[in-house]
């Protein structure tokens, strides 16, 4: 009996190493007729997984502008990462969704955008800055502020240095303080530091942000300061799922199922939310 | 076909003759075991033998529509390709007897989170499959609270059929859905209709005096997230999930790959309890329900506030199993209790 749980089968045509632990995997449908059928929006994610390993929740690191392939990217932590890690070019892996809700792209039209990032959290944003870079006639300014613990913990550094040349965009990439090299040319401070020093303005902009919580906490009030209203900062969570289709019980906070009601919540419907995540 | 509320006269032996003759027709009958642990399927029909006087079985019917282990697909691996393969389909013709109705409630409770969005086809088909005899209960004791909850030892909620047991060993059968006439159209022959409603009997059982108002517990929880009151509610709770497993509509799980070989294994989908520890823990070590006070207070926030709110149904139907099995004595009923205390001292100081 076919069913919501059953995977579809995916052929890993590239494996990108963004750093010591963390990897990019560049994704087809074995199917042609599934790969034609799939569409997805910025912010959504899926379940990925290694046959006789399990699941695992990452959100669709491409951007769906550019369907030819679907990317993800994960950091090693445990059993099903792991195993992911071991897999080479051309092995299969599964599949299931897209699920949950996404970022309000239409809304977010003939506004200025920042992007601001830390560590693996550029994952997610990663996808709606392509999906903006690619329609970035229907966008004002455009400034991408990111951030990892060192050098070597910046994900996507090709990609970093493609935004940094354009010329329509504003990119600031950091490392959290000891964690720069010798020939590192950009920002050393925390993210919330450097988004201060930015000098950002609320007015008609939106702010999407993702990162460790840490960041976030303090990167926040940072925002509010620089006249953002809470709906126009836009993050995503990742609370522990399994099912992702807001059955298996798990990633709700009060009556707020991650899974379905977000993983994209605007900064004011955080704080409606009981402090569990 | 007979239109639900009619009623049948069921002489005693009937209802073994029927169960005989529905096993020999190929159909798995089920019923409470013996031993009181549970539901087993019966090789033989003269077992069937409803008898509510007797504490509900330790776990649940919910076993039949949402097992406690079912694999979601199987899988074949070779060295470049894997095939994944649907699992076995569920059995037709299951046929449960005497269930409680307290028991019998689950499978619609359940279908409402199985069935939102997106269709658990697993559970739907193994629900629609299903045939529901319930059976008026007359056992309650002091972990009973049916009545709390919205139901009664005689409420037909999430039966097809209905039984009610009479004095000289036979049985009034009613039938409740569409399904459950269509079901026992065949075997109707041998019942006579009857217009006796067996209203003495289901007043004879009118089941535990009503303990709480759940309404007032759901406008409680969410406006109350830190209440000092929660710490003090679980403090002895061991976190061991019984009360999940033994529950009728908690429906929580946990995907999990079973492999046999390098070539061979399957997904399994199993249940999983809010009440363990690395339920909700995050791969980077953070988890939101750190504290089995958090963990308790997802509990009783889940069936009381969080699951009515989304789903319109209180996730609990009184059976009483958690508190009967819980190894330090937390009684659900009475943390509700609690709660609504608490909430009437509140709002009754607000007005001073």
């Amino acid at each position: 009996m076919p069913n919501l749980y059953t995977p579809h089968a995916m052929v890993i045509r590239e494996i990108i190493p963004e750093t010591p632990d963390t990897t990019t995997f560049r994704l087809q449908f074995k199917d042609a007729e599934v790969a034609r059928a799939f569409t997805f929006r910025a912010g959504q994610f899926a379940e990925y997984s290694v046959f006789g390993e399990g699941e695992c929740t990452f959100c669709i690191a491409s951007s769906p502008t550019r369907m030819e392939y679907i990317e993800c990217s994960f950091k090693q932590y445990g059993r099903v990462t792991t195993a992911l890690r071991r897999l080479n070019v051309g092995d299969i892996i599964g599949l299931r969704g897209p699920y949950g809700n996404f970022f309000p792209l239409e809304e977010m039209e003939g506004k200025n955008i920042v992007f601001i990032a830390g560590g693996i959290g550029l994952a997610p944003v990663r996808c709606v800055i392509w999906n903006v870079l690619d329609l970035r006639d229907r966008f004002k300014e455009i400034t991408i502020i990111y951030g990892a613990r060192s050098v070597d913990d910046l994900v996507y550094k090709r990609e970093l240095k493609e935004w940094a040349d354009r010329p329509d965009v504003k990119t600031i990439v950091t490392v959290d303080p000891g964690g720069e090299t010798a020939d590192w040319k950009g920002e050393i401070g925390f993210v919330p530091t450097i988004v201060e020093k930015a000098g950002l303005r609320g007015t008609d902009t939106v702010a999407i942000v993702c990162g460790p919580p840490i960041m976030i906490k303090y990167t926040m009030p940072v925002l509010t300061a620089q006249g953002f209203a809470d709906k126009d900062i836009i993050t995503t969570l990742e609370n522990r799922m399994k099912c992702g289709v807001g059955k298996c019980g798990r990633c709700n906070i009060g009556s707020v199922y991650v899974c379905k009601d977000g993983p994209v919540f605007t900064y004011a419907q955080l704080k409606e939310l009981p402090d569990e995540f | 076909m007979t239109p639900p509320g009619k009623r049948y006269r069921i002489g005693p032996g009937q209802l073994a003759a029927f169960a005989s003759a529905l096993i020999a027709d190929g159909y798995v009958v089920i019923a409470e075991s013996p031993d009181g642990k549970g539901f087993t399927a019966l090789k033989d029909g003269s077992a069937v033998a409803p008898d509510t006087e007797r504490p509900p079985t330790a776990l649940s019917m919910k076993d039949i529509v949402f097992p406690r282990a079912e694999p979601v697909f199987l899988y074949r691996k070779t060295l470049d390709d894997v095939q994944v393969i649907d699992p076995p389909s569920p059995p037709r013709g299951v046929v449960t007897f005497g269930v409680r109705p307290c028991d019998a409630a689950s499978i619609q409770t359940l279908s409402k989170v199985f069935d939102w969005d997106y269709h658990d086809e697993l559970f739907d088909t193994r629900a629609e499959r299903t045939i529901v005899i319930g059976t008026l209960c007359r056992f309650t004791d002091d972990r009973c609270f049916c009545t709390s909850v919205g139901l009664s030892p005689s409420s037909t909620k999430g039966s097809d059929l209905f039984l009610l047991p009479l004095d000289d060993g036979g049985w009034i059968l009613q039938i409740v859905t569409d399904k459950g006439s269509r079901f026992v159209a065949r075997c109707l022959s041998a019942f006579s209709e009857t217009d006796e409603t067996g209203e003495d009997l289901v007043k004879r059982y009118p089941g535990p005096a009503v303990r709480f108002d759940p309404d007032r517990i759901r406008s409680w929880i969410p406006a109350n997230f830190d209440h000092p009151l929660w710490p003090s509610l679980a403090e002895t709770c061991l976190g061991c999930g019984q009360c999940a497993f033994a529950c009728p509509v908690c429906h929580c799980f946990d995907l999990i790959d079973e492999a046999d070989s390098f070539q061979h294994g399957r997904r399994m989908k199993i249940w999983d309890a809010c009440q363990f520890p690395l339920f909700t823990k995050h791969a980077s070590g953070h988890n939101p329900r750190d504290t089995q006070v958090k963990r308790y207070r997802q509990r009783v926030s889940h069936k009381f506030f969080i699951y009515p709110e989304r789903f319109g149904e209180i996730l609990c139907t009184g059976c009483g199993r958690c508190s009967r099995g819980c190894g330090v004595g937390i009684d659900i009923a009475e943390i509700v209790e609690q709660i609504e205390k608490t909430a009437v001292a509140e709002s009754v100081a607000r007005e001073r």
